[in-house]
């Protein structure tokens, strides 16, 4: 094998683990650059590519939040509170 | 034995994030959101007793929630209601027509699609229910709080390449339950 083939040819595994990278833009160019490289010649890695973005688009769509975390410690300790009064 | 039982303990850490992003889009306001999620669970406990097992757990946190809502609409149209007696009689309008009754027409595609979109929101949070907890809070640190993989590793005491093996499992797990799911 080449240098050039080692550097730039990864696997399967490889190439989705770029392409989920890539969705929180955590992919570096080099591991970009590859995974375009293994796209075009690997059908199964642009249908999960294509599968991934969706889901990407997806969760950007729906504007999901998360309560943060000094609330839900609030709600604990009061519903502790409470339930530790009920049932004494 | 009822199909579901009760755990108080775990209800913040299971369901607050589903009944925020159910109330916030029905409010639109975080404060008030919040205060109704806190009178949720406390009217929850009180209830409990009451609980058959009949629906899950969610579900009936919900129904709660809902008749929460309401009762909050309620209160701010009876209190506008007063006011608007004297501001809003327009002309215009046929005797009696309100300028409130004008509302719902207003309800239009921007609120459909944001009401769907909001849906899609829960199914993915119930979708995510069916995966690991640990690796479920993985995720939403990740994909919904976009926090840092540096952070989030520090926090869950796991390295990079962990956390990507989580995320694979969760996206594809996430993708198959939408398809079941939503499509
Ligand atoms: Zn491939």
């Amino acid at each position: 094998m080449s240098f050039i083939t080692k550097l730039f040819m990864i696997d399967c595994h490889e190439a989705n683990n770029c392409c989920d990278k890539a969705q929180y833009k955590d992919a570096k160019p080099l591991e970009k650059f590859r995974l375009y490289l293994h796209l075009a010649v690997c059908k199964a890695c642009r249908k999960y590519t294509q599968k991934n973005r969706k889901l990407s688009r997806m969760i950007k769509k729906s504007k999901l939040e998360t309560c943060p975390e000094e609330k839900k410690k609030q709600w604990k300790e009061q519903i502790t509170k409470t339930y530790v009064q009920d049932n004494v | 034995m009822p199909a579901h039982s009760l755990d108080p303990n775990k209800w913040v850490d299971k369901y607050s994030d589903y009944l925020f992003n159910y109330t916030i889009v029905r409010v639109n306001d975080r404060e008030v959101a919040n205060d109704l999620i806190s009178e949720t669970f406390l009217a929850a406990l009180k209830s409990a007793k009451y609980f058959k097992g009949k629906a899950s757990e969610r579900t009936w946190l919900i129904s709660i929630l809902k008749r929460k809502i309401i009762d909050y609409y309620r209160k701010i149209n009876s209190r506008k209601g007063k006011a608007e007696v004297k501001i809003h009689y327009s002309e215009d309008y046929n005797e009696g027509e309100w300028l409130e009754e004008q509302v719902p027409d207003q309800f239009d595609r921007t609120a459909e699609d944001e009401m769907e979109n909001n849906e899609l929101g829960l199914a993915i949070l119930e979708c995510l229910d069916s995966i690991n907890e640990k690796h479920a809070a993985i995720f939403k640190r990740k994909t919904i709080d976009g926090a840092d993989t540096e952070a989030i590793c520090n926090e869950f005491g796991i390295t990079p390449s962990n956390l990507w093996v989580i995320i694979h499992r969760a996206r594809t797990a996430l993708a198959a339950c939408l398809e079941k799911n939503w499509f």
